[in-house]
């Protein structure tokens, strides 16, 4: 079975076209993944291989799929905890919920 | 494994393997012919999972008749398609 990279010759159905502005948290999302590649934390063919094996790839946006890549090396590395993140990602959402 | 030469009769192996597979599927099976030699590089199918990806694999291109890959093709008969397939997906044509 052929992953998502691996589609040349079949058919791709429509092209979506439209574009948006880049936001902060992907201006962010890339940066980080700079920062991680630059300390050797994480190579380019590493993170381009986490991407095409995301699950839900095809229900993604660009940049979702760059940090939910990116949130899989760093479990998969070593260098953060499922929990960890979670429990942050918790308490940024707590801090932006307002209430 | 046999290094190919330009000109050699290949076939792209019809295995299937989990992973960071770079030899495109539409090729797994198909004969083709060495067009030339690109030089030796780190596996990338291993790099992809944090390994050396040592020793280098050899990569050649391979050139294909483009209606021997696609169903009622209708171009030119002398149509090829060229493609970077490392040496591990390749075996002399005829060994299977």
């Amino acid at each position: 079975m052929s992953g998502v990279h691996d589609i040349g010759g079949s058919s791709g159905g429509p092209i979506d076209r439209s574009q948006h502005d880049v936001e902060d948290w992907e201006r962010l999302a890339d940066a980080i993944n700079s920062a991680l590649g630059g300390k050797g934390l994480q190579t380019t063919d590493q993170h381009r291989r986490a991407i095409e094996s995301l699950p839900n790839y095809r229900d993604l946006g660009y940049y979702e799929r760059w940090t939910a890549a990116t949130e899989k090396l760093l479990i998969e590395n070593g260098i953060l905890t499922q929990a960890e993140i979670d429990e942050k990602a918790s308490e940024i959402e707590r801090r932006w919920g307002g209430s | 494994m046999t290094p190919f030469h330009p000109g050699d009769r290949v076939q792209v192996r019809p295995a299937e393997k989990p992973g960071h597979v770079r030899a495109p599927d539409y090729l797994k099976g198909r004969s083709g012919w060495i067009s030339c030699v690109l030089g030796h590089f780190p596996n990338p199918e291993d790099v992809a999972y944090g390994l050396s990806g040592m020793p280098e694999k050899t990569l050649y291109r391979v050139s294909f008749r483009q209606s021997n890959l696609w169903d009622g093709y209708e171009g030119p008969d002398g149509d090829r398609l060229y493609a970077d397939v490392y040496e591990h997906w390749l075996e002399p044509e005829g060994e299977r």
